[in-house]
């Protein structure tokens, strides 16, 4: 009996110690850093190059011409920063919206290379707007 | 209407603490009345919570907005179907619908199993009772779903979120937490049996069924979510590994896990313990579920808001959960050992061990993962997330090897496989795995992972067909009957095990959908009408945006064509809607073009209608609608190892023999073009062209050469094209009728090779009837051939006493005590 349990022992310990460093290493590449704008922008050059996920409310979105070049300021609680994205942006990034941005900060601004919008109040409404279909202003 | 509402809620709560009571004052004082009485309260809550689930559809209906969940998630413009639906559209809500089918999915398996489980059914309401008193305690103390509004009531509602106005989503959530509030079912009764001692294997058969239910709800509910999120939410995938997506997962795989391990118990008697553990963790997990896309402890982008409150109450009951069950579970250690040992590590009982271990592994890697962020901020203070990558990496192989596993299951044989017989059993499956693998190889399709997938489908399907064709020859030469009637006596006889490897069927194209994935294309690109882009074969190119209006939404639509090698395939229109009310939160409408081989999936999520720009996302998704496909299979085979066998036995007593294959072929024969219609749907925006217009621009062709119809015309400024549809247009507005028009063109061509087809008279007509003609032949081969077939088996009622003994052995062998 206590020589099966020594090797079921012995067996879930090679598993577990396989798994958790397999685990480990593979995170060590995949995770990043999870920061509202206003954590990161207290002492901005800590985080340079550092990819991270970077979350906060966008405004004075513009967009250049012809381009999907997108250029907005991202703050939260009265941090700002200047960032940039190109490619689609989902439906519910405009100003004011609540927005996850993936990418790196650098001395000019946060370049991204994602983007999730937080998902349009799914399930708890805000309050009713009344803008048209006029899409995000170019410059 | 609101207070009644309420009180209802009270009265449930009040109903459930009595049939809690007097179901568990019954059991221990051996009273069959207080039992009886306590099961009546438990029927009553049922009846209740319907009657409290009228009263918010009715005030929904009746646009009763003093309430304020109603003023929230509906309007006076929304049509009927989704002011039924905005029910379960928000938190409050939900959780009252939870209740509701727990109520009575709980009476249902109550009342199936009152007389056959007698001594389990006392704690079987006392469990459910609990797991309801704790969703109405927090409905009536935080989440009142009849909460008015304390100031003045609101003229209408603010109507609810336009992504939630779709018929997934009207079905998406339903089946989803029938699936959840299932699974509460199978672990009253496990519970039930630790509480009472009554450790032998009866509980499970009350339970197995109730699970397979559950997981059929889970998986159909996660598989339209899949379908709603690629169709709805435009990012041209389905699985993004989100926290509220990987909460339906978790319970799914212990589920699985469950549904595996059980027939080891079953069989062989062992793994008791493991199972009564599956047990509560599925149903912890589903409770874990709701709390994490309801308390905000995860941050996600769909996730219900952050409720400090919710959380803490959820943590309470969460942590009495496994307090209460594992502590039973360590009372009845003694009750739980096992019968018997395992025998060797070839053996089903392996396979299914590793297959549970895989399982289980799946469940807490992503529970990790999934938590990740919130453990890592628990700890370090730092927030670290990760994201799909990460899972990826960890799920494709865990995801390879399970496929694998699915392969070599059915070929080992309980407690040990002899050498002789792996060679027997395995000689087939590997040889279709290395033919596909070759193929694969030979095609230059990348080895890992998707070149693998493709191989390891090759196996299971091999496998599968194996285990089908053996069964029904022996079957046949038994019978007497043809290979189809043996094919399907052989699926009605042991329906469990068939059932079973038709599921296995529907995983595999799951996972060539999967395959499919590694193969996409992506492409974003700013387009003026006239301009096109080349995304690997195909060429889309942007002819105009419009602006409609239909009174509930202004509608922006991108009109594309397809190419593929220089030819036009078809046309998509992408686009955007803005609901009234809703004009901030704009919904994209994807155009897809369905294939078999792969989706042309358009998405037009920018425009700028004075430059006349869109911003189109192209994806090439190919195989993508196997993993559709693969989720209906898999429905159809669980919905055949459900079917009770009463049926069955009527059905066989009914109908004689022969009918089953030919009544099966003439169903595929009227299915085929069926399903092949299903899949060209198409969604096409309205155009301002008269159906007469667009009638004849199909019976027209183009000028250009191209011998097409004007209509399907692929060539780039085409001069002929442009000729004919101002002709067209002239004719119509000069008022011409159809045949007139008909009769001009022919006149000014000088033949009716103008024509797509030839006018429908006199010799023409012989043209027009023989596709039908063709029709019809054929269906008359095809019934001919299938009366033969079926003719040449020994006539009717070839029961089971013609079984030769080699074959019982061969078939009962596996199943004889499972179902």
């Amino acid at each position: 009996m206590s020589h099966k349990a020594a090797k079921i022992g012995l067996t879930s310990l090679v598993l577990t110690l396989a798994f958790g460093g397999l685990l480990y290493s593979t995170l060590g590449e995949s995770a990043q850093y999870y920061k509202h704008v206003d954590e990161v922008m207290v002492q901005p050059d800590v985080w340079y190059d550092t990819p991270m996920q970077i979350h906060g409310y966008a405004r004075d979105i513009r967009r250049k011409r012809d381009s999907l070049e997108y250029s907005f300021e991202m703050h939260n609680k009265g941090q700002v920063v200047r960032a940039t994205y190109t490619g689609i942006v989902p439906d519910t990034f405009k100003n004011e919206s609540e927005v996850v941005l993936q990418g790196t900060l650098t001395a000019n601004g946060f370049h991204a290379t994602g983007m999730t919008a937080k998902c349009p109040s799914k399930y708890e409404p805000q309050a009713v707007g009344t803008a048209g279909p006029t899409g995000t202003t170019t410059y | 209407m609101a207070s009644l509402g309420y009180y209802l809620l009270l009265a449930a709560f009040v109903g459930c603490a009595y049939a809690l009571a007097a179901s568990v004052a019954g059991a221990r004082r051996r009273s069959r009345r207080l039992v009886e009485s306590g099961i009546g309260a438990f029927y009553l809550v049922a009846a209740i919570m319907t009657a409290a689930s009228a009263v918010i559809v009715y005030a929904f209906v009746t646009g009763d907005y003093s309430i304020r969940y109603v003023a929230r998630y509906s309007d006076s413009v929304q049509p009927l179907f989704y002011k039924i639906t905005s029910y379960w559209g928000g938190l409050d809500g939900s959780i009252m619908f939870w209740v509701f089918l727990l109520s009575v999915f709980g009476s249902s398996a109550v009342y199936v199993n009152r007389e056959r489980h007698r001594e389990l059914i006392p704690y079987v309401v006392a469990v459910i009772a609990v797991v309801q008193m704790f969703f109405l305690f927090l409905m009536i103390i935080h989440n009142n779903p009849f909460q008015t509004y304390l100031t003045e009531n609101p003229a209408d509602g603010e109507g609810l979120n336009p992504l939630l106005q779709n018929f997934y989503m009207v079905i998406h959530p339903p089946t989803m937490y029938t699936g959840f509030v299932g699974l509460t079912i199978p672990f009253a009764f496990g519970m039930a049996a630790l509480i009472t001692g009554f450790l032998d294997d009866s509980w499970l058969r009350a339970v197995r069924r109730w699970t397979m239910i559950s997981w059929l709800f889970l998986s159909i509910g996660l598989g339209l979510g899949m379908i709603w999120a690629y169709e709805e939410l435009g990012w041209g995938g389905y699985w993004g590994w989100d926290p509220v997506e990987n909460a339906g997962l978790l319970p799914w795989f212990t589920a699985t896990a469950f549904l595996h391990s059980v027939m080891v118990q079953e069989r062989r008697g062992m793994l008791r313990v493991w199972n009564v553990t599956l047990v509560i963790l599925t149903f912890f997990l589903t409770i874990f579920g709701t709390f994490m896309t309801r308390s905000g402890v995860v941050q996600s982008v769909h996730a219900f808001g952050e409720d400090p409150e919710l959380a803490r109450l959820f943590t309470i009951f969460m942590v009495s959960i496994l307090v209460f069950s594992f502590g039973f579970v360590i009372y009845r250690l003694p009750l739980l050992r096992a019968r018997n040992e395992l025998d060797s590590w070839v053996s089903r009982e392996a396979a299914f061990l590793a297959n549970n271990w895989i399982l289980l592994f799946s469940a807490f890697f992503v529970l990790f993962a999934t938590m990740f962020p919130t453990l890592s901020e628990a700890v370090t203070g730092e927030r670290l997330t990760v994201g799909p990558p990460f899972f990826n990496k960890w799920m494709l192989p865990i995801g390879l090897v399970l496929l694998l596993l699915t392969g070599i299951g059915p070929l080992l044989a309980w407690r040990k496989t002899t050498l002789v017989n792996l060679r027997d059993q395995f000689l087939i499956p590997v040889a279709t795995a290395a033919v596909t693998g070759g193929l694969v190889v030979a095609f230059g399709v990348r080895v890992w992972t998707s070149g693998i997938c493709f191989a390891l489908c090759g196996f299971v399907v091999g496998t599968i067909g194996q285990e089908f064709w053996r069964g029904a020859r022996v079957r046949q030469g038994a019978t007497g009957t043809d290979v189809f009637t043996a094919l399907i006596g052989l699926v009605a006889r042991n329906k469990r095990r068939y059932g079973g490897y038709i599921v296995h069927v529907g995983i595999t194209l799951l996972f060539l959908g999967f395959a499919g994935e590694g193969f996409k294309q992506d492409e974003q690109v700013l387009l003026k009408p006239g301009q096109q882009t080349q995304v690997g074969d195909f060429t889309i190119r942007l002819d105009a945006v419009r602006v409609t209006d239909d009174g509930q939404k202004q509608m922006i639509t991108g009109h594309t064509t397809v190419f593929r090698n220089g030819e036009e395939i078809g046309r998509l229109y992408p686009a955007k809607w803005f609901f009234r009310k809703h004009e901030d939160e704009p919904t994209t409408e994807v155009a897809i073009r369905r294939s078999f081989a792969e989706d042309i999936y358009l998405v037009m999520p920018a425009f700028n209608l004075e430059e006349q720009s869109a911003s189109m996302q192209i994806v090439i998704n190919p195989l993508v609608n196997w993993v559709w496909v693969g989720f209906g299979i898999l429905a159809v085979g669980t919905l055949i190892a459900l079917l009770p066998e009463t049926v069955f036995a009527f059905a066989a007593a009914r109908v004689p023999a022969n009918a089953v294959t030919t009544s099966l072929l003439l169903l595929s024969l009227v299915l085929w073009p069926a399903a092949v219609m299903a899949q060209s749907g198409q969604t096409v925006s309205p155009e301002d062209r008269s159906g007469l217009e667009r009638q004849l621009e199909g019976e027209i062709l183009c000028t250009c050469g191209c011998r097409r119809p004007l209509n399907d015309c692929g060539m780039f400024n085409c001069q002929g094209h442009a000729t004919q549809t101002t002709k067209l247009r002239q004719f119509l507005t000069e008022g011409k009728d159809h045949d007139e028009v008909i009769a001009a063109f022919i006149r000014d061509f000088g033949s009716e090779a103008v024509l797509a087809a030839p006018v429908d008279r006199g010799f023409n007509r012989l043209a027009w009837l023989f596709p039908y003609l063709a029709a019809v032949t054929a269906l008359g081969v095809i019934v001919v051939t299938a009366r033969r077939w079926s003719n040449r088996a020994v006539p009717a009622a070839a029961g089971e006493a013609g079984l030769d003994p080699a074959l019982s052995a061969r078939l009962d062998d596996e199943l004889s005590n499972l179902d």
